[in-house]
């Protein structure tokens, strides 16, 4: 479904991402981690499009992704959230759910009915017409999730959804999460919580200074050596012993 | 040979006089990110109190400078506690909109007050240029030049000596982070605003010999500050003189080769461009151009 | 909610009803406030009050155009009177040199807006907040001042003059009917597009751009796109405002057609009613025009210009203490009044406030 070739971001004269290879298939879950500056930001603007890759492609459905062009992106089928999430701050939260659905849901009606499902599915549904600006951080990484899934994606590109949850609510959002494949949604997924991100996903991606230093099952990562020495720490090269 | 060599140099002090009027305006747009759209009327009332010093007391705009410069900061002062700091944490629209209403009530206030009578104050040295090798000068413009020099000079050296200059330049680059590192901002602005009001007081002296002043006078000059400033880059003082000395020079240029009435075709149409292709100005900020975009 | 539903003409969408003010429906003190134009329109026969009344519908036609720009897309323009201008200018050229009837005039005026619109935002592109509103108003004097020194077309700073000579087909009448009705059929129109703007997905493009760049392309929608397309119909519809003005005045130069005076008119009428919203602008003309009119009459034996002081310090005390405008003042009020109605979603928006 999603296939990136030796694709490398440079700035100036530093290279963020540096030759990342790696797929993803249809109905997978799949966990990039790395330690801070590691390059996961650049890849994920990379994949959503918003940044233009120095070289190598990216290929997404067999097509090459239109770089530079993050909304022609998300007309195929490609959907992500923000670290901070981005809400139309004049709007209710339904009216911003909505939004999303109105791409392929023509009218505000029916636009609403597949916001209604969604907000339901996040559990969010209670604060329909809240407007953004009462929400707290928790409600507001559900609407960017709810936001991304109203659009119906293939494919959701997940960026540090848990950032700042409480532990409940990081249950809850395991739980959708989780759910994610079995509605025909694919899922990449950058998470510094590494419990959510240990447990949902079922293959890891691990960067660090902007290349893949491993990949494999949650289990076998985190028992990698490389990873361990560059990442991990003590505690869960502990745990995994 | 001498022509042009005159309107260039006529068109430097010129310049430097568009500078004083635009420092105001940069270093209001630098740390507080409005952009006063009242500044053309804080202009037209430094000119009309000048010449109202000037006519009661007989002293020169230059001494009326001593009067008119603390009594602009004290009206910048009212201003922003009225006006500004109401708004300031609003959506940027709300203090563009409400120093618009400023303007036109004051504006309007002038024309009451004083009606549309030019007003102006009679010429030093009864108007006798001074000769200068080939060149001939205003003594009211090498005045202004003067002054606009000085007081760009004075002001960078205060921005990178003294503590608030070195806070104000804090500020400028980012509002959060020199909150967090102990700097009042909040008295920041009020300075800062009141400061840049009293700049407009100076500049209204050193203008109201070369031009006289009415009602919409600001108008006209407001404009021009707006190209000077968002030419050399909004929050830049440098950028300011720079922007001002560009502008001068194409006005003098322009009116002498093209036409009087196309110089202002001119620099808005470099302000245009400048716009596209260097949105943050020559000497500007980088990121200055998309202030304002998530608030 | 009482909010009803009627099925619209296109028949595709549904339009919405309230009673409060608020974006996204249609609503019952709308409609009032609109019939009661139309009722005094109709009633009134005082020569003085139906120029007032051209004027203030003409003026919240306008604003609303001038919304679908600011309010709907947030693209703050200070230029729009030069395309109010290009409007007035283009059919009235048309007609005095060509003699093309001003009802087709105003077409051509307004398509050369739309392109003028869509250049400026492209060429703006990049700019956002401050820059971008003073660029727009560094564009409105390019063109005043090429309309002021383009003396073979524009007639220069003399200007324009229509002859007065009643005829249907050039729009110019002797009584002030007919310009009645041309001006409320503007207004009407303005206002049926501002309404179906908000209800469509068109609209809520226009906001999501507006209210985050990034995160509406994200979701699918080109921000520049949206922007350029807002900004032209915008244009064009302020020039077709501006050849109405034309027709009604029959005179044109560029100092007060073209003057950046015209353009912070538009925002202020926005400002004071209500960004937006459909309802805002109408109420901000409504409440604006017929004031200074009055206020001119009222003070110009005594003082000229006392009206704009006064005029001014409504402008700030407005803007600082009812940032939703005069609209959204009326929408609380109202929805005090009748808490069921419409106004759902703030009350409920209350209460979540109060739980957290």
């Amino acid at each position: 479904m999603l296939k990136l070739d030796a694709v490398g971001r440079q700035f100036g004269s530093l290279w963020a991402i540096r030759d990342v290879s790696f797929t993803v298939e249809a109905g997978e879950i799949v966990g990039i981690i790395g330690p801070n500056g590691a390059g996961k930001s650049t890849l994920f603007n990379l994949i959503a499009g918003a940044v233009v890759p120095t070289t190598g492609a990216i290929r997404f459905l067999d097509r090459t992704i239109d770089y530079g062009k993050p909304y022609h992106v998300a007309r195929c089928g490609l959907a992500r959230t923000f670290q901070i999430p981005k809400p139309f701050k004049q709007l209710s939260v339904r009216e911003n759910v909505m939004l999303s659905a109105l791409r392929r849901h023509h009218t505000p009606r029916q636009a609403n009915s597949v916001a209604m499902a969604i907000m339901e599915f996040i559990r969010i549904g209670e604060l329909a017409e809240a407007s953004v600006a009462s929400l707290t951080v928790g409600q507001l990484k559900k609407l960017e999730l709810a936001r991304a899934l109203a659009t119906e994606p293939v494919l959701l590109l997940l960026d540090e959804v848990m950032a700042g949850l409480t532990p409940p609510e990081i249950k809850d959002m395991m739980t959708v999460i989780a759910s994610l494949p079995r509605r025909g949604v694919t899922v990449v997924w950058v998470e510094h919580v590494m419990m959510a991100i240990m447990n949902v996903a079922e293959r890891i991606v691990v960067i660090h200074q902007g290349q893949v230093i491993a990949q494999g099952k949650p289990a076998d990562v985190s028992k990698d050596p490389a990873v361990v020495g560059a990442y991990l720490g003590e505690k869960y090269a502990y745990a995994a012993r | 040979m001498s022509t042009i060599l005159q309107l260039l140099v006529s068109g430097i002090m010129l310049g430097g006089i568009y500078a004083v009027m635009s420092i105001g305006l940069t270093l209001i747009f630098g740390v507080l990110k409005i952009v006063n759209f009242a500044h053309g009327e804080f202009l037209m009332l430094a000119m009309y109190a000048a010449w109202a010093v000037v006519s009661a007391t007989g002293m020169t705009t230059y001494t009326a400078m001593a009067v008119v410069t603390p009594l602009l900061f004290c009206f910048g002062l009212l201003v922003y506690l009225l006006i500004v700091r109401p708004g300031i944490e609003k959506p940027h629209l709300v203090v563009v909109f409400a120093t618009m209403g400023l303007s036109i009530a004051m504006q309007n206030l002038a024309l009451v007050a004083m009606t549309a009578d030019l007003r102006d104050v009679a010429p030093l040295f009864g108007g006798t240029p001074i000769k200068f090798g080939p060149l001939y000068f205003r003594v009211e413009l090498l005045l202004g030049f003067l002054i606009s020099i000085a007081i760009t000079l004075a002001l960078m050296m205060f921005v990178k000596r003294t503590y608030i200059g070195k806070a104000i330049r804090a500020t400028v680059q980012d509002r959060d982070a020199a909150m967090l590192m102990g700097i009042n901002v909040p008295r920041l602005f009020l300075l800062t605003f009141a400061g840049g009001s009293a700049l407009v007081g100076i500049a209204g002296c050193i203008m109201l010999p070369l031009y006289s002043t009415f009602p919409t006078v600001g108008l006209n000059f407001v404009l021009i500050a707006y190209v000077v400033v968002v030419l050399g880059g909004m929050g830049s003082m440098e950028g300011a003189f720079l922007g001002g000395i560009c502008i001068g020079i194409v006005q003098s240029l322009s009116g002498y080769y093209v036409a009087p009435a196309y110089g202002q075709m001119f620099y808005f149409l470099i302000f245009l461009l400048v716009m596209i292709f260097r949105p943050n100005g020559l000497l500007g900020q980088r990121g200055a151009a998309m202030v304002g975009i998530n608030e | 909610m009482i909010a009803g539903r009627l099925s619209a003409v296109s028949g595709v969408q549904a339009i919405s009803l309230s009673i409060a003010p608020r974006r996204g429906a249609v609503s019952l003190v709308e409609i009032a406030v609109l019939a009661s134009c139309i009722i005094a329109a109709a009633v009134v026969s005082n020569r003085y009050a139906v120029d007032i009344m051209i004027r203030t519908f003409l003026w919240a036609g306008l604003a609303l155009a001038w919304n679908i720009a600011g309010g709907y897309a947030g693209l703050i323009s200070f230029g729009h009177a030069a395309f109010f201008g290009i409007g007035a200018y283009t059919s009235t050229i048309l007609l005095l040199n060509f003699g093309v009837p001003p009802w087709f005039g105003m077409f051509a005026g307004a398509l050369i807006a739309a392109c003028a619109g869509a250049l400026l935002t492209r060429v703006c592109a990049r700019l956002r907040g401050p820059l971008f509103i003073l660029s727009t108003l560094a564009a409105g004097e390019v063109v005043r001042i090429a309309a002021l020194n383009w003396r073979s077309l524009t007639g220069g700073p003399e200007g324009l003059e229509i002859p007065p000579v009643p005829n249907v087909v050039d729009m110019v009448f002797k009584s002030q009917w007919p310009y009645v009705a041309i001006i409320v059929a503007y207004m009407l129109a303005m206002f049926a597009l501002s309404a179906w703007i908000e209800q469509t997905r068109y609209g809520y493009y226009l906001f999501a751009t507006r209210d985050n760049e990034d995160g509406a392309s994200a979701i699918g929608i080109n921000p520049s796109h949206t922007r350029t397309a807002a900004m032209a119909l915008s244009a064009a519809t302020t020039a077709i405002g501006g050849t109405l003005f034309a027709q009604y005045f029959l005179y044109l130069d560029p100092t007060h057609v073209i003057s950046p005076d015209i353009s912070f008119q538009f925002a202020l009428i926005c400002a004071v009613g209500g960004l937006g919203t459909a309802s805002g602008p109408v109420f901000g003309a409504l409440i604006i025009v017929p004031l200074s009119e009055l206020l001119r009459g009222l003070l110009s034996q005594s003082t000229s210009g006392l009206h704009l002081v006064i005029y001014g310090i409504i402008v700030i005390v407005v803007i600082l203490y009812f940032p939703s405008g005069v609209s959204g003042a009326i929408g609380r009020t109202v929805s005090r009044f009748f808490p069921a109605g419409g106004f759902a979603a703030r009350v409920q928006t209350e209460k979540y406030d109060a739980q957290a």
